[in-house]
């Protein structure tokens, strides 16, 4: 994949400021977003020939046919279309598959697009849902009632008994990132806390306390791609995709490893290989943290440190852009800023904006290379971007 | 065994032909895994092919019902009347992993390691569905 390095760029960003939509349509959010990105990046709708969505899926307003759904609703007949749907990194999935589709000729602007509203989305989960399918493999773990969150729990209790992580250097994650959270006025939660709180919080599943899961809120974004000559001509500092990589492993919990090896051990590689770098290489990171043992478990596979050892590198204050040597979620991330759902295009948002210098909280200064990193499901998926100005 | 345990347990597995006889013998207090006919390896969960080798049809083994907790997570809040509850993953002596429920076993007393035995929930008159408790209580199966 190496010849696909630097060959395309994100030359607009979105993100709405919303954290509450009440009874607005994902579909009219996303119309925010992408016509939003564009005006960022100096192009119109009838430039965009190709679209990259997954809204299929609860409170996303989409159903099963969605970039159908979804271009109609904004109007457009792209040429190239991408729903591929991995879960939260299906954003950086599709960014990866749209600069390929870019080189390939299929398409030359390509718009990426995001919208939930789950705090007043009136319909149940679809039953569809691998989390909530009692069929196939489903009919041997659905019927105990798993949670999302208490699959989290399951890596977190193995990791803290494997390798002697603590609560309090889960906790320490929401803190770090609560403290970034407090200098982005949009941010959902801005007050900062400690690792007490966090432990002093209601336990949800164990050991996963409230203040270790994200929040919940309405929100969307969106992304403009295109070729890096036609890149060199827009209004915006290129933000060009150096490295990619994407891997899926599981949806059934009896298969997760015994070592909790995820996904992101394959697809962190595969973007540093693309990208001829390390993780040395990287100035800031924005790193999927739908729950404090989401982001540790992904420094361990990207290779930011040993297995095992994320307790004490992030209870060391590396993740700080105070002072550490990763600033990492300079947004608030999904602990504190936003949390629709599918939150793995935020990370390239916020990613674009510390490499333009434009970030509406914390920014890291002079920061050249950024590492966007997703996961679907409960580790199901990965997807990694290195992205470059 | 009384029904509070078994309250959030109210989707049931939809079995389908190549899951007959898991659910079968599930019904008879029996906990079936697959091995591999050529490799000789367990697999979980069951699928209609071997994992091992592709092209090959499991065939279907009883395991002694014993293993050991390896991770865990006691659910407290929830959309699903009945927790706190407790999900596992649970070691087989046979080696493959399961994801089931512990009962039995106080929130504070839970450890990695824990020995363990398989028990059933007779749910209806076909599922009878596996959980696992500590060896000296899993004779109070009420399958």
């Amino acid at each position: 994949m190496k010849y696909l390095s630097g060959k395309t760029a994100i030359v607009g960003a979105y993100e709405s400021p919303r954290r509450d939509a009440p009874r607005v349509h994902p579909f009219a959010l996303q119309m925010e977003c992408i016509l939003g990105a564009l005006d960022d990046a100096g192009l119109a709708l009838t430039d965009v020939d190709g679209l990259c969505a997954a809204s299929g899926d609860w409170a996303e307003g989409g159903g099963t046919m969605d970039v159908i759904e979804l271009a109609e609703y904004i109007g457009i007949q792209p040429t190239y279309v991408n729903s591929t749907d991995v879960g939260g990194c299906s954003y950086i999935l599709q960014a990866g598959q749209a600069a390929a589709a870019i080189a390939a000729g299929l398409a030359e602007v390509v718009v990426i697009s995001y919208a939930a509203c789950p705090r007043w989305w009136p319909l149940s989960t679809p039953s569809f849902d691998p989390f909530v399918f009692p069929a196939g493999p489903g009919q041997y773990e659905i019927p105990y009632a798993p949670t999302l969150i208490s699959t989290y729990g399951l890596f977190a209790r193995r990791h803290m008994d494997l390798y002697g992580t603590t609560p309090e250097q889960l906790a320490q994650v929401a803190v770090t990132f609560r403290g970034h959270a407090a200098a982005n006025p949009q941010a959902r939660l801005r007050k900062p806390i400690t690792v007490d709180d966090v432990l002093a919080s209601p336990m949800i599943a164990s050991p996963l306390h409230r203040l270790d899961c994200c929040v919940v809120t309405d929100g969307g974004g969106a992304l403009v791609m295109t070729s890096r000559e036609r890149a060199r001509d827009l209004k915006r500092r290129p933000v060009y995709l150096a490295g990619y990589g994407a891997a899926v492993a599981r949806t059934q919990n009896s298969q997760i490893p015994d070592d909790l090896t995820t996904p992101a051990a394959l697809s962190g590689p595969r973007a540093f290989a693309m990208a001829g770098m390390t993780p040395a290489d990287i100035d800031v990171a924005q790193i999927y943290d739908a729950f404090t043992i989401t982001p540790m478990l992904a420094l361990e596979d990207l290779g930011f440190c040993g297995r095992g050892e994320s307790g004490p590198f992030v209870e060391a204050g590396t993740l700080a852009a105070d002072g550490g040597s990763l600033p990492t979620n300079t947004d608030g991330g999904g602990l504190s800023s936003n949390h629709p759902g599918k939150r793995g295009i935020f990370t390239l948002i916020e990613s674009v904006r510390q490499l333009r210098g434009d970030a509406p909280g914390i920014q890291v200064p002079d920061a050249k290379v950024a590492l966007a990193h997703g996961l679907g499901g409960t580790f199901c998926s990965a997807a990694t971007a290195i992205l470059a100005v | 065994m009384t029904a509070m345990t078994t309250t959030a347990m109210t989707v049931l597995p939809i079995p389908d032909e190549t899951s007959a006889p898991f659910w079968e013998a599930a019904r008879e207090g029996r906990f079936l895994i697959q091995r591999c006919p050529e490799t000789g390896r367990y697999q979980w969960y069951p699928r209609a092919h071997s994992i091992h080798a592709p092209h090959a049809t499991p065939e279907w083994v009883e395991a002694s019902g014993r293993g050991e907790l390896l991770s865990y997570s006691v659910v407290h809040r929830s959309n699903t009347r009945g927790d706190p509850y407790t999900c596992a993953l649970v070691r087989l002596e046979e080696g493959v992993t399961v994801f089931s429920r512990i009962e039995g076993i106080a929130e504070g007393s839970l450890r990695a390691g824990l020995p363990l035995a398989v028990a059933f929930h007779r749910l209806d008159e076909t599922i009878s569905l596996p959980i696992f408790r500590p060896p000296s209580i899993a004779g109070g199966s009420d399958a």
